[in-house]
Formats: C-alpha cells, structure tokens, sequence
C-alpha cells in the first residue's frame, strides 16, 4: 500500500510539471497564431489584416505569469478554450473527434502486434532453430528496419491506387452515416485493414526480439529446469514459468507505448489520410495553436502517466518481489 | 493499336465476358506483360467506376489541406469552409482580374459623388435570402456597420472601414457609405465584402467565434446536406437569382491532409477542380490523360521579390539595386526554379493581373536584363570595389550577405540558390539562409535583414501594390512592424501620387497616374522584382466542363480567387456524347 502512496504521490508532481511545460514551450515557439494562418493563406489575405485575425483568435498580450495563472484556473475548470486552428471548435471537441479514430487505429494495431509478436517470441524461443526461430526474426526485422513512410506509401500505391484493393483514403467511405449498422462497421473495418496492417507488419519485429530475448535467458534459469523436472506439461512451463517472467521487461515496454496511442500515429495518418490525434497534433504545431497544443500535450502526459500506474500496478500483480520490497 | 486492344480487352473483362486468367493470356498473346494489364484494370477500374457510378452531379473540389472539417460557415472569420465567401454569400460586385473589368453582382450600379466623399450603390431587386426572405440595400448597410464596429471581423472592406465615418440605407435598394477622408480605391474593398442578412446576424450574439453552421446567403449554394469530419458536400441554390445558374448540384469536398494525398487523388481522376502546386505537370498529371486533365497556372499572383533593404547603405543607392537585379539571371530563376509556370517580371513590377494598367515605356527598362558587366561598372561607380573576388564598402567591409528564405518553401529557396550563384559573378558573396515561416516574416516585418525574398501586395488596380513599395505612409523605423514596405524606401512624388491616385474616381486619370508610379518604380527600383506568382488550377473534364482555360480565359481558375463565383456560373455537367 506504502509503495502504492508514493507511486501516487510522485505522479501528482509530475503531473503539475507536464502542465507548466505545456504552457510555456508552445510560447517559446517564435510567431503567433496570426501570422501562422497568413502563412497558410499565401497572399490571400492582405498584410493589414493580421491584427485583426489576432483580434478574431484573442491573441491576448498579457504578461505571461497572468495568462499561466487563468490558464491553471481553466484547466482546472476543464476549460480548454477554443482551438484556433480548428477555428471556432472547442479545444474538447477537436480532441474528442479525434480521439475515436486514434483508439480504433493506434489501439488495435499496437494490441495485435504486441499480442503477435510476444507469442512468437515465445514460440521462436521454446523452439531454438526451428522454423519461426530462423525464418521470422530477420524477415521481421528487415521490413521493420524500412522507413515506415516509405513502406506505407508502396503499400497504399500498389494495393490501393494501381489495383484498387484496398480505399485510398478516410476512416469510412465519404458520405456514409456513423451509425451502429453492418454497413457502417464493414465500412470501418475495411478502411482499417490496410493502415492498421502497416503498422503491425513494421512493430511486430521488435516485440518478437525483444520476447525471445528474454525467454531464451528465463528458459536457462533453475525453475524452470525444475519444472521440467517435475514432468509438468509443455504448455505450462512455456507459459506459466518461463513466459510469465520473461514478459516483465516487455510488459514495460507496453505501458509506454499504451501511453503514447494518445498521440496518435502521424505517418500513417498522413499517408493514409486518416483522422487522428497525430494529425491535429502537428496542425497545432504548425499553426501555433496553443490552446490545442495545450489540450493534447496535457492528454499525452496523462495517458502516459496513467499507462505507467497501470503498467506499475500490474507488476504488483505479477512479480511478488515488489510487494515485498 | 496495342492500347485501344487491351482497353477492350479491359472493357471485356470488367463486363464479366473474360476471365482474370483469360485476359492474362490474350494480353500475352499481344505481347502485354501482365503488370500493364494490371496497372490498366486496376486505374480504369476505379476511374471508370468513379465516373460511372458517379450520377450525383456533384463537382469534387480539392481546397484546403487538412485531416479532419471544421463546421465554421462564418464569412468574417479568418479560416471559413470553401466556398462561404463568394459561394453561399455574394459580394457587391466581382472583380475580373483576367479581363480587368468589375462584373455587377448583388449591386447594379455604384456612383461617387461630386466631392468623391460618399459612394452609393444601387442593390439588385428581387434577390431573395436562403430562408427566402428578400435582399434589400439595408442588408448591405447592417453588414458594414457590423464590421465597423466590431474590429475582429475580417472582410474584404476592412482595410477602407477605417476612413468609412457613416453607412446608411436610404431605401430598400440605395446605400450611401460615406467617408472621412477620399479615398477612392476604397470602391473596390467595399465592393468586393460579402453581404450577410440583417434579420439572421441580428441575433448573432458573438459574430467573431459564431460558426454559422446553417449559413443562410444569397449565393449560388447554399444548403448543407452532409458535414462529416473527412467529407462534406454543399448543394446548389435552388432559387438562385441567376436563372438556370448554376447549372450542377453541387460541391463535394473529401479533405486531404497533405498535397501529395491530394495529387494522388487528382491523378487517380476523382477531382474536378483543385488548385494545389503539382510539380513538373505535364509530365505527372497532363500525360496521364491528355484528353480530360487540363491546368492553367496565369501569372496573376503577386510579384515575388528580391527586397534590399534600403536603411542599409550601399542599397540605399538605386545604382546598386539595379546593378544587383542586372546580375540576376531571371530566366534561370523561371525555368529552374519555377518549372516555367511564369516568366521574367518586367520594371513596373507589376504582375500580368494588370493588362489595362501596364505603361509600355517603363516595362523594359535594363536594370531586369541580365547584363554582369553593365552591373559591375555601376558597382564601381558606386565606389563599390573589388579586392579579390569579392567586392567592399568605401570603408572596407566586404560585400558579404545573408539572403533570408522561408524553410521548405522549394520554389523560393531554389531561386535564392540562383541569385546567390549569380550574385558572387559580379563580386557580392550571399548566402542564402532559410528560415522558420514566423521568424522570417517577423525578421521581414520589422526590417532586421540586409537580403530577403518576399511577396507583394496586389489588388484590383496598382494602388495597393505601389503604396506597399514606395510609400511612406506605410514605412516604419528599423524595428517597428511594418505589414508592407519591408524594405522601407519611400520618395516624395510616390505619396503625392498615391494621394492623387486615391482622390479621383476618374479611371483615366487614375491610369494616368498609375502610369507615372511605373516611371517613378522603374527610375528608383525600389525592390528587385523576380517574377509573377502563378496562380494554380486544375481541372478535369472526365465529368464536367465549362472551366477557364489558357484558350477561354474568361477569369482565374484558382478556387481561392474571388472571382471563382464566375467559374461555379460556367460550370456544367458534360454533354454526353
């Protein structure tokens, strides 16, 4: 329980750095929302106008400390203010439609590659120089090791633009209504398949090393000699014994990457047109939206925090060495 | 022969007569490698089922770059859906750049008093709103006022609100807006505003952060059937003032994150009308379909320039900024960096957008040839002189600048690399030095650079351009931002001038005037014009036709000119053959 408190305690105060960092890096960037769009606009605006889009975006030019402390009010009021590259949009709202697509995508592609990969990784090492052990791990790597931008452009220019297997674009055909139907869900899944399938081909490799790593060690220990000895069955020692020690380091591993879904997954959403937080993140960048930047960065670091709890929590639950300790 | 064989072949296929295994063979029997015949069903597979299964009507267009809409409908706010200006709502008039004529639209006819101190219009009868109430002269008058009082609001008659002192309707179809000051050029700024219904924005309680969703306008579309976060359509008028107009459904608009996704989709034939920069598009976009893809790049935009800044001597003597444009090869710069979408400024340094204004005697002056010698004698008769290959001031600092650009912006910094290159024939060592969009410009705006490249003002006539070069009404000190004048050169006869200019409603004698600018820009060069900006457009006619083209250049085909609102009346589904 100690243990636990302290935990808490250390991310309450990491938690208040995340947000001060949020509001002062944005405005360390040189520029201001203003002259960010006239850039956009290319001449299609006339110079004199930029005061007046400040105007229209309430660039405030207050002293720094004051807008820190109404910005720690707002937050604390859950009051994001409104997005200026989404412009009027709220803050929340932008967020909100984006955090749907980066769940479904980031999520399922980072479940299933984990999922695949430590499976294998077990199966390659429980099976030293069998077929998965040899083929897989430098097949896996050597696609892994490309630029994905580069993999995810071939992939939707070959199978999407000259053979037309898979939708060039968007989350679900243009047009269609987001409703609880088959058609909708069909529609979903499969402007899915090709986004999600890239991401786990170039993830999968890691994961897999990384399990089989750490198995062929935890399978060299006593214990699990010990099991054998016993005469316990196969799948036992491979999962029970072996598999559930060596996924301590692959386990933290996960609770890092579960964090940062939030961020979303830039390069396939700018590849494959989808919607996500990835995207919005590098349009308030762009645009030196502070306030999305703010709202986002904020639910990063939190998910990162929270992914970490989890993450620490379970180790309770798996390794008894840090009950004790 | 091969490609008429296999398109049929194709064809067959596709209408279930051939097998996949069965095309393979009779391609090889032709001597086709399967990969062609791959590439051939799978493009016209989904171009044939984009143009066929397409009834819908609907013109796809391809505006903004970004991932997810925004439901803002707003006409005065900075970043609105496409077309909300000049498309749901209409202005007064439209101005043809293309033809340099002003084509009457909400306003029949508009006049200047005797003193030029009050304009009024005549409103159009029988104009009715979206929610078919009707369009009368005290919407007009709502709508300035709104803007003058509330400075957050951006529009086209912004700029000139400040010297308007009253707008008022006198009836239903007059409205008199009267200014403080004469300001003539202010015609065009006023015209050219969007006009919003009073009984609808009346109740707006926050117009700056409203996103009029439902917009009620006046314009050629109107109603908003489908606004999803990747797609959204908007639907004709089908009361439209303009009878039969216009003559498709509607727009579609699925959002594209960046230009390459947005090419692609050009390419792939589902985009009617796009304005992104394609590069080499002949090659790309052109010769994929030579029947149906078509571009039209006028150099219409803004004069890119090479700005000296004239606070810092020795560029504050015209002899070496001329001599500096004599060293720039500006064809190299054309055709290098700008794939020959434009040709070489002339020394009025006003882009091709003006036809009506250009003064023949002071286009082709030497100073914009590219002439190294005649450079270096004027640099030596600025005391300039040579130690080595590189030049030094009287005092005996070495020529040695930095160029500033914009990061990414290739076109720009490939012209900068060229100058740089030409720049170190005639003794002046440059180097060109990108920077980040913001710190450019702030640099830029607020004079803290020797060299840098940038844009200009343009507008309906000269007057917005010359004011922005020379005048030193906006000219301000080192440090202090100054939105135009970058290079902060300002002469007495250009104020008087511009004043002239802006207190005669007479267009002879304002091009009498303009006329006198050009002489006065092409004797001080003032900045060193490069070249015209094109203005990019697309179009396919796989669906449609109707668009503006290098032979019916009849207005701009970029979406993002105002003057689009003439396009979308021309627009018309293709006569079936």
């Amino acid at each position: 329980m100690n243990f636990i408190l302290r935990r808490l305690g250390f991310y309450l105060v990491a938690a208040w750095a995340s947000l001060t960092l949020n509001f002062f890096l944005p405005r360390f960037m040189p520029g201001d929302p203003a002259t960010a769009l006239f850039a956009r606009m290319q001449g299609r605006i006339q110079a004199e106008q930029i005061q007046t889009m400040r105007e229209a975006y309430g660039v405030s030019d207050d002293p720094l400390w004051q807008q820190y402390g109404a910005y720690l009010v707002n937050i604390f009021r859950g009051d994001f203010g409104v997005s200026i590259s989404y412009f009027p949009t709220a803050v929340f709202d932008v967020v909100r439609s984006g955090f749907v697509w980066t769940i479904v995508l980031v999520g399922v592609s980072l479940v299933l590659s984990v999922l695949i990969g430590n499976i294998l990784g077990v199966m390659g090492a429980w099976k030293r120089n069998g077929f998965v052990d040899s083929v897989l791990p430098p097949l896996l790597m050597f696609v892994g090791s490309f630029p994905f931008f580069f993999l995810a452009s071939v992939a939707l220019f070959f199978l999407s633009f000259e053979w037309g297997w898979f939708p060039l674009r968007h989350a679900y055909t243009d047009g269609l209504a987001p409703a609880w139907s088959w058609e909708f869900i069909r529609s979903v899944l499969y402007h899915l398949v090709l986004p999600a399938a890239t991401s786990i081909v170039v993830a999968i490799g890691g994961w897999m090393l990384g399990m089989r790593n750490t198995m062929i060690s935890t399978l060299a220990e006593d214990y699990v000699t010990m099991a054998e000895a016993k005469g316990l069955s196969q799948r036992r020692v491979m999962f029970n014994y072996a598999a559930r020690n060596a996924l301590l380091p692959n386990l933290t591993a996960f609770g890092m990457a579960l964090g940062f879904v939030i961020s979303g997954n830039l390069l396939v959403e700018i590849v494959f047109a989808y919607p996500g937080l990835g995207y919005q993140l590098l349009t308030a960048v762009n645009n030196l939206d502070y306030p999305l930047m703010q709202g986002l960065f904020l639910m990063i670091t939190f998910a990162v925090l929270a992914a970490n709890l989890v993450v620490d929590l379970l180790y309770v639950r798996l390794d008894p060495r840090v009950r004790a300790g | 022969m091969t490609r008429q064989a296999l398109q049929d072949l194709v064809v067959a296929f596709q209408a279930g007569r051939l097998t996949r295994r069965q095309l393979m063979q009779r391609a090889a029997a032709l001597g086709i490698s399967a990969s062609a015949v791959g590439a051939v069903v799978g493009r016209s597979a989904h171009v044939a089922a984009a143009a066929q299964g397409d009834t819908s009507g609907l013109v796809t267009v391809a505006t903004e770059q970004v991932a997810t809409w925004t439901r803002n409908f707003n006409p005065f706010s900075p970043d609105p859906r496409w077309p909300t200006t000049n498309g749901i709502y209409e202005p007064l008039f439209v101005y043809n750049t293309i033809s340099g004529e002003i084509v009457p639209w909400l306003a029949t006819e508009w006049a200047f008093s005797a003193d030029n101190l009050t304009l009024t219009f005549t409103t159009r009868p029988n104009v009715t709103w979206h929610d078919g109430k009707p369009f009368t002269a005290r919407d007009v008058a709502y709508t300035l006022n709104l803007m003058k009082q509330n400075t957050a609001l951006l529009g086209a008659s912004r700029t000139a609100l400040d010297v308007v002192s009253k707008v008022e309707a006198t009836n239903d179809t007059t409205v008199a807006v009267t200014f403080s000051e004469v300001y003539t050029v202010g015609l065009y700024d006023i015209g050219t505003q969007n006009i919003v219904p009073e009984h609808i924005w009346s109740t707006v309680a926050d117009p700056v952060n409203e996103p009029n969703a439902t917009p009620i306008g006046s314009g050629p579309f109107g109603p908003v059937p489908v606004f999803q976060d990747q797609y959204y359509e908007v639907h004709k008028n089908p009361t439209y003032w303009q009878e039969g107009k216009p003559a498709f459904e509607g727009f579609r608009f699925p959002a594209f994150p960046t230009n390459d996704a947005a090419n692609l989709a050009t390419l792939n034939g589902e985009i009617d009308w796009a304005s992104n920069f394609i590069p080499d598009i002949e090659a790309t976009f052109v010769a994929r379909d030579p029947e149906n893809n078509h571009y039209w790049f006028p150099p219409t935009g803004a004069t890119v320039h090479l700005y000296l800044n004239t606070m810092t001597p020795p560029f504050d003597n015209a002899d070496v900024r001329k001599a500096v444009s004599m060293a720039i090869n500006r064809e190299q710069i054309t055709t290098i960096a700008m794939y020959d979408y434009t040709n070489p400024s002339d020394s009025t340094g006003l882009s091709e957008a003006y036809p009506n204004w250009k003064n023949a005697e002071a286009a082709d002056a030497e100073w914009v040839t590219n002439v190294a010698d005649q450079a270096n004698v004027l640099l030596d008769g600025a005391g300039l002189t040579r130690s080595g290959d590189v030049r030094q001031l009287p005092d005996g600092t070495p020529m040695e600048y930095q160029l500033n650009v914009v990061t990414g912006w290739s076109d720009w910094v490939q012209a900068c690399e060229i100058m740089s290159r030409n720049l170190a024939d005639v003794g002046i060592t440059v180097t060109v030095q990108p920077y980040e969009y913001a710190t450019w410009f702030d640099q830029l705006q607020k004079g803290n650079f020797t060299m840098s490249i940038g844009g200009s003002e343009s507008g309906a006539t000269p007057f917005n351009f010359f004011r922005g070069v020379m005048s030193s009404q906006t000219k301000e000190p080192i440090g202090t931002i100054s939105a135009l004048n970058w290079h902060r050169f300002s002469v007495p006869e250009a104020d008087q001038l511009l004043a002239d200019f802006a207190a005669t409603s007479d267009t002879a004698q304002q091009q009498q005037i303009a006329n006198q600018l050009q002489l006065l820009y092409e004797q001080h060069a003032p900045a060193v014009p490069l070249f015209p900006g094109p203005q990019w457009g697309e179009f396919s006619t796989l669906r449609f036709e109707g668009f503006p083209s290098d032979e019916n250049p009849y207005a701009i085909l970029s979406c993002y000119a105002p003057e689009s609102i003439l396009v979308m009346m021309e627009i018309k589904p293709k006569a079936a053959q």
